[in-house]
């Protein structure tokens, strides 16, 4: 989003590089007729019209004022609230850049600067004068994992550097001319390579003979974004090749996000399947060749042939591909997955998650036909009560008292909602996206249990803009559902309907509270609105309202399936079952995990995570996102529930976990959510609006070492201020990061005030500094984008500190570390 | 209708099922504040300035809009939730960049109601001016001949060529008031039993009496020279302040019924306790005193002057007060004028048995330093005429027209009506206790409405939107949705960054073609005010 101040007036003009150029309407009309002209279709609406301008011409909502039943005051309203939706002209491609948390600790900033600088762009311009490029901020991405991440248009680009960020510009470009040869060349030829990339991004082929041996390979976001698109057509390739008997399946995720792309060879030698990680496309062949015979004698003289050509050219690399081969018996896979105990995420990484057999071979909607056969609501309600089941989301609330509200809850017409909330958007968090892209039929199979417990026959996904496969998946799965008559007219037993339907968020993180999520399906401005009335009562067009988590939904097939007493017996007192977590930053093995409650964070951190990367000191786990915490490594043995960590001041939040090590800076890591909370907060409320705005400004004034004495003392009772009188979660947790770090870091503010980063991470509190080691290499000079650094051949370089601007490039570019934070 | 009933601060009361707790609240006559709220229309809740405490929870509700519960334990005015309030308005303020009162107003040490005073000059209306004057200037043409033009200096006109003429506009018009058949009166409050002795008939005494008879009291003048005046008559030339300029006002003073006891010398003549035993309170306005008249006095002496309260004005001994030049020697006799009136305030609470709080300048947010862009704006519309200069014989009618002309009108259109100033001041809230980058100075003008309460010569306003006061409240927004503007306004953007615009990018004119009173009048703020023309 902008961080510029709007002007009042004239907002919404076009200052980009091609002011205002003239726009065709007719896609408008078009769009309306599409999407009809009720209020509720307003941001699909928007969403199309930006999809086709790539941002929204005044004109086009002009017209769109006029064609249909929306007042303009809305259109404007809406259009400018949603951070998805751009007032001027953009670039021919975007790049998004990920400000997650695990992104922002792993330098993203520096990343950022060198992007920007790269495209020349001054201010607040965030378009190159080509008009190639345009950048944008996003809150996260959601992949982790690979930190720092960007996005061009659809290809993800993980573990950027500064210097490697231009790279991927470069590789995009390149990628970019490709496709359109092999466009031009489909044209000529009819069909061919397009139509294959079409398959990959539309969802596996139909799986052909049922009975050959498998190579799975994960085809999760994490896993898209390190290549493993590229590797499997390389194993589709390769089967062909060597006609190798065997298919390829593209499976949900696993969870190992640090090992992408994941190969695992299964039904081919028994009981052990091979597991091949981070591999890449050109190892395809090899793998194929090492598990699979090749039929025929042509073939089989062919990959002779070749493995002696590639013996030769040295591309086959037997031990290299011996380096990825990983065996799940081995410590570190035993230990990542170990403690972990998989309910949501039951199945990981066996079938594809579009393949609705094979969900249903896995006991799949066994449950929802149970209650649908054989159970009353008040029966399934019950079972959810007995099992302990808190919501996910966030706050913990009990799921089977909320559903039971609902249940009994007046509605004169009857009808009653039931909605997913997917609007996942804490930095650092993609446990939501990761369920929905690899266990669709299971979420939808929890939303089906709780519309029949509750009487609802409208079932509403609402999924954040930012997970483009989540959304694919989920349209797909509900098409089969549909086919299948697992929805429809009597999804829920004796003749009770239901329907299911996608509604798209549009950028705004305070959606993923429930009354801005329920005002953003109805076409508004995504702003909470106090409660009570709570959407049990009065949700969506003041109907009765079930509204849960992903995680929730996942875990009640379960329930209903194995016996509220078998999940109860997971967990501690008033924390029961399993929690997924999304485990990154400085962590050896980051991805996501499944555990039940009350492991400790230790644990979590040690034996699933591998313990800090890179030698470092563990130092603190930011827990919750924004509205979380900071917890210091002394609490490490603190159990993972609801109860423990809010006594902690955290929250379990809906489970991003960010290891941190000792050269995160806790002051910034509190400006840094707090910048997150302060351009996401809606704006209605003043405590919220202004008082995280002031935090803020402190925090910021703190990290330039601008801080007074008395900042510390308002900090707190800013702080309290806001959490006590802000209308919405939001508000009232965003004060948390800042309450923690003061709570169990006062010394690294007390630095601070003395202007001294203890961390070394503040730029305006540190410098860079050439040591006695340098021996005049020249790399840094030649790296420093500001030319700071004299080229001196053989001579200790120096750093001008006035031209500097701590991007870091110099420090980790010398190859004998010779460059110091000071 | 089922009948609830709840406590506010410890006050139980019964309201209608379907109530808020602010209309509970109101019905007690708790006065809680409210910017973003409007009978009839859905709560905002936006200022969050009504937070309430509702049975010892942590988190505090907004009254507007939490409905009255049966057996409600609510805290409206606890320590805690006002200051909560507080720092709601401080934050809102905060973001509020604008003048309440203009630059000369707060710059005048009499903080007189100078773009008023002009305005009235322009329109003819010479007897609004001098009303305006005297309501916070007694002796307006005695300084209109001796002022050193304090309020010039901080006039904005500067920015353009040169300041407003205020000081010869306030003559002016005080000089018309004197030799018109009946100069102004203002009427007094009835007889409140009340006697003063004020020490000292110099500027501060003359101008404490003359506020002090207004408010009902007796009041006697008590000085040791023949004739009261003071300094004004025996220490300034009189080529500057001719004699009779001076006797017209203070005859003016005498004409409310301030007695006048001339050759007596307090100490000497008379004791302090005598007047203390005769009088229900004594004011010491003798002007500049050192140790040996402090120790006649028989009160303290701290530093150059007599030592007093601050809050109170009040000294040492109970109901005997101090002000003008005893307290600090300055040189200036607005100072001492405007020092007058604010002891007649104290003394006024005082005998009213009301606690005393001294307002020594009104609460004002400032705008501050313009840019050069800012600055365009703020002058776009202005005469091009040059500053009358000043003549010994002072303004003739048509200059004064010429030379009020030139004013911008600074001060805030909402001055008298705003509620985050009202409830800002009430709460004691700074607006510089959050210090952000100020918003940038933006102003447009909405459509011309016919004049509802002024005379009738003024048959238009002009709806002026100033978005740097704007708080975001949402009520025009929902005034305009609700009346079904063509077009209306909207929220633009969110968050910090939101403003409110109108809708699809249509200027002032377009959005506002059938409410613009209503939301004028609505509006907490002056971010949409009223210009007359």
């Amino acid at each position: 989003m902008s961080r510029m101040r709007t002007q009042p007036l004239g907002s919404q003009e076009s200052d980009g590089p091609s002011s205002a150029p003239p726009v065709d309407l007719a896609f408008v009309d078009d769009a309306v007729q599409r999407l009809g002209n009720r209020p509720e279709a307003l941001i699909p609406i928007l969403q199309s019209i930006q999809a086709h301008y790539r941002y929204l011409p005044r004109q086009a909502l002009e017209r769109l004022s006029h064609l249909a039943q929306i007042d303009p005051a809305t259109i404007s309203g809406v259009a400018t609230f949603y951070a998805g939706f751009r007032h001027r002209p953009a670039g021919k491609h975007t790049v998004r850049v990920c400000h997650g948390t695990a992104c922002h600790v792993k330098g993203i900033e520096r990343v950022e600067d060198s992007l920007r600088r790269h495209l020349q762009l001054e201010g607040e311009q965030d378009t190159d004068t080509h008009g190639t490029f345009t950048v944008e901020r996003v809150g996260c991405l959601g992949c982790c994992t690979l930190a720092p991440v960007v996005q061009v248009d659809n290809v993800t680009y993980g573990h950027r550097t500064p210097e490697g960020i231009v790279y991927a510009l470069k590789d995009f470009l390149a990628m970019e001319n490709q496709r359109a040869r092999a466009a031009a060349q489909v044209a000529v030829n009819g069909g061919g390579l397009l139509t294959k990339l079409r398959n990959i991004f539309a969802g596996p082929e139909p799986s052909a003979a049922e009975n050959l041996p498998e190579i799975r390979i994960g085809c999760g976001s994490c896993c898209v974004a390190g290549g493993a698109d590229s590797v499997r057509l390389a194993l589709e390739q390769a089967i062909r090749n060597s006609k190798a008997a065997a298919r390829v399946t593209a499976v949900g995720c696993s969870g190992m996000c640090h090992q992408t792309p994941l190969v695992e060879i299964a039904g081919a030698n028994g009981g052990v399947n091979p597991t091949y990680a981070k591999v890449s496309a050109i190892e395809a062949t090899d793998i194929v060749r090492r598990h699979f015979k090749s039929n025929g004698f042509f073939g089989r003289l062919r990959t002779a042939a070749s493995q002696a050509l590639d013996h030769i050219t040295g591309q086959a690399d037997a031990v290299a591909l011996q380096r990825h081969s990983i065996d799940v018996r081995d410590g570190p896979v035993c230990g990542f997955l170990g403690p972990q105990i998989r309910i949501a995420t039951e199945d990981s990484g066996a079938y594809d998650p579009l393949d609705l057999d094979a969900y249903i071979a896995h006991h799949g909607f066994a449950a929802s036909r149970q209650c649908a056969e054989e159970l009353e609501p008040a029966d399934v309600i019950d079972m959810v009560l007995e099992s302990g089941l808190r919501g996910r989301g966030g706050a913990g609330f009990p799921t089977g008292q909320k559903w039971s509200r609902v249940r009994s809850a007046v509605s004169e017409d009857g009808t009653k909602y039931v909605i997913c909330n997917g609007d996942e958007g804490d930095p650092g968090a993609f446990m939501d996206r990761m369920l929905l892209e690899s266990f669709p039929f299971r979420v939808m199979e929890g939303m089906i249990i709780a519309a029949y417990a509750v009487g609802a026959a409208e079932a509403i996904f609402y999924i954040r803009h930012e997970y483009p496969l989540a959304v694919r998946r989920i349209r797909q799965a509900i098409e089969l559902c549909n086919q299948r008559g697992i929805l429809g007219p009597d999804a829920l037993g004796d003749g009770q309907p239901l329907a299911m339907r996608i509604v798209e968020g549009a950028g705004a993180f305070v959606c993923g509270e429930e009354t801005a999520l329920i005002a953003s399906i109805e076409g508004r401005r995504g702003q909470p609105r106090l409660k009570p009335p709570y959407p049990a009562d009065r949700g969506l067009w003041d109907k009765p309202t079930c509204i849960n988590n992903v995680e929730t939904y996942s875990l009640t097939p379960w329930i209903i399936r194995r016996g509220p007493a078998a999940f109860a017996a997971i967990g501690t007192a008033n924390s029961k079952g399993t929690k997924v977590f999304a485990l990154t930053g400085k962590i050896r093995r980051g991805g996501l995990i499944e555990v039940p409650m009350g492991v400790s964070i230790r644990q979590i951190v040690d034996d699933i995570g591998g313990g800090v990367a890179d030698g470092r000191r563990f130092k603190a786990v930011q827990i919750g996102g924004p509205s979380g915490g900071c917890i210091p490594a002394e609490l490490a043995d603190l159990p993972v529930d609801f109860e423990s960590l809010s006594q902690a001041g955290a929250i379990m939040g809906s489970g991003g976990l960010v290891v941190l090590d000792d050269r995160d800076c806790m002051v910034d890591i509190a400006r840094y959510f707090l910048r997150f909370t302060q351009a996401e907060s809606c704006g209605k409320c003043s405590f919220c609006r202004m008082g995280t705005k002031a935090l803020l400004d402190i925090l910021d004034r703190l990290c330039q070492g601008k801080g007074k004495p008395s900042d510390l003392k308002e900090l707190e009772q800013l702080s309290s201020a806001v959490k006590s009188g802000s209308i919405c979660g939001l508000g009232q947790t965003a004060p948390n990061p800042v309450l923690t770090t003061l709570r169990y870091f006062h010394d690294e503010y007390e630095a601070h005030l003395k202007g001294h980063c203890p961390a070394g991470k503040c730029k305006g509190l540190i410098r860079y500094l050439v040591t006695d080691q340098c021996f005049g290499c020249t790399r840094c000079a030649q790296v420093c984008p500001v030319n700071a650094i004299p080229l001196l051949p053989y001579q200790k370089h120096t750093i001008d500190d006035h031209l500097c601007t701590r991007c870091d490039m110099c420090r980790t570019s010398c190859p004998v570390d010779a460059i110091e934070v000071v | 209708m089922t009948v609830i009933t709840l406590a506010i601060d410890g006050r139980s009361v019964q309201v209608e099922s379907g109530a808020t707790i602010l209309d509970a609240a109101r019905k007690l006559g708790i006065d809680v504040p409210t910017l973003c709220h409007r009978p009839g229309y859905a709560a905002n809740t936006s200022c969050m300035a009504c937070v309430v405490r509702v049975n010892g929870q942590n988190r505090l509700l907004p009254a507007c809009a939490t409905p009255a519960g049966q057996g409600m334990i609510v805290e409206s005015e606890s320590p805690q939730v006002r200051l909560s309030r507080k720092i709601a308005l401080e934050l809102l303020l905060a973001d509020h960049a604008g003048d309440c009162q203009a630059p000369c107003t707060n710059v005048c040490p009499a903080h007189m109601d100078i773009p008023s005073m002009i305005r009235h000059i322009e329109a003819g209306r010479m007897r609004d001016a001098i009303v305006t004057i005297k309501d916070k200037i007694a002796l307006p043409a005695v300084l209109g001949r001796i002022c050193p033009e304090l309020c010039e200096k901080g006039c904005r006109r500067g920015l353009k060529d040169q300041p407003v003429s205020i000081c010869q506009l306030k003559r002016h018009a005080a000089d018309v008031d004197l030799a018109s058949p009946e100069p102004y009166l203002p009427s007094c409050l009835p007889d409140s039993g009340k006697k003063i002795a004020v020490i000292g008939a110099g500027p501060a005494g003359l101008a404490a009496a003359w506020y002090l008879a207004q408010q009902g009291h007796a009041c006697v003048l008590i000085d040791q020279h023949p004739l009261a005046g003071g300094n004004l008559r025996y220490a300034i030339d009189r080529a500057l302040l001719p004699e009779a300029v001076l006797d017209a006002e203070i005859n003016l003073i005498r004409k409310l019924g301030v007695q006048f006891q001339p050759g007596q010398r307090v100490g000497q003549d008379i004791s302090l306790p005598d007047l203390r035993r005769q009088f229900d309170a004594v004011l010491i306005a003798v002007g500049a005193i050192d140790a040996t008249g402090a120790a006649l006095l028989g009160i303290e002496l701290l530093g150059n002057g007599l030592k007093i309260d601050k809050q109170t004005m009040m000294t040492s001994l109970p109901g005997v007060f101090a002000t003008g030049a005893a307290l600090t020697p300055y040189r200036h006799a607005i100072r001492a004028v405007g020092a007058g009136r604010l002891a007649a305030d104290a003394i006024t609470s005082f005998l009213a048995g009301r606690p005393i709080a001294l307002e020594y300048s009104p609460f004002s947010v400032r705008l501050g330093v313009l840019d050069i862009g800012e600055k365009t704006t703020f002058l776009a519309g202005s005469t091009d005429d040059a500053r009358v200069a000043s003549f010994p014989a002072g303004l003739s009618s048509d200059q004064a027209i010429t030379e009020s002309a030139r004013c911008l009108s600074c001060d805030c259109g909402k001055l008298q009506e705003c509620s985050l100033r009202r409830w800002a001041s009430a709460y004691g809230a700074e607006p510089g206790h959050y210090r952000m980058p100020r918003r940038p100075f933006h102003r447009t003008d909405g459509p011309r409405i016919p004049c509802v309460s002024a005379p009738a010569q003024d048959a238009d306003e002009t709806v002026v939107y100033e978005s740097g006061k704007c708080i975001a409240c949402g009520m025009c927004v929902q005034i305009t949705a609700k009346a079904r503007e063509p077009l209306g306004l909207s929220f633009i953007g969110r968050g910090f960054q939101v403003r409110i615009a109108g809708a699809l990018d249509a200027p002032l004119t377009e959005s506002l073609r059938k409410v613009a009173q209503e939301c004028v009048s609505a509006c907490p703020t002056g971010a949409l005010a009223l210009r007359k023309h």
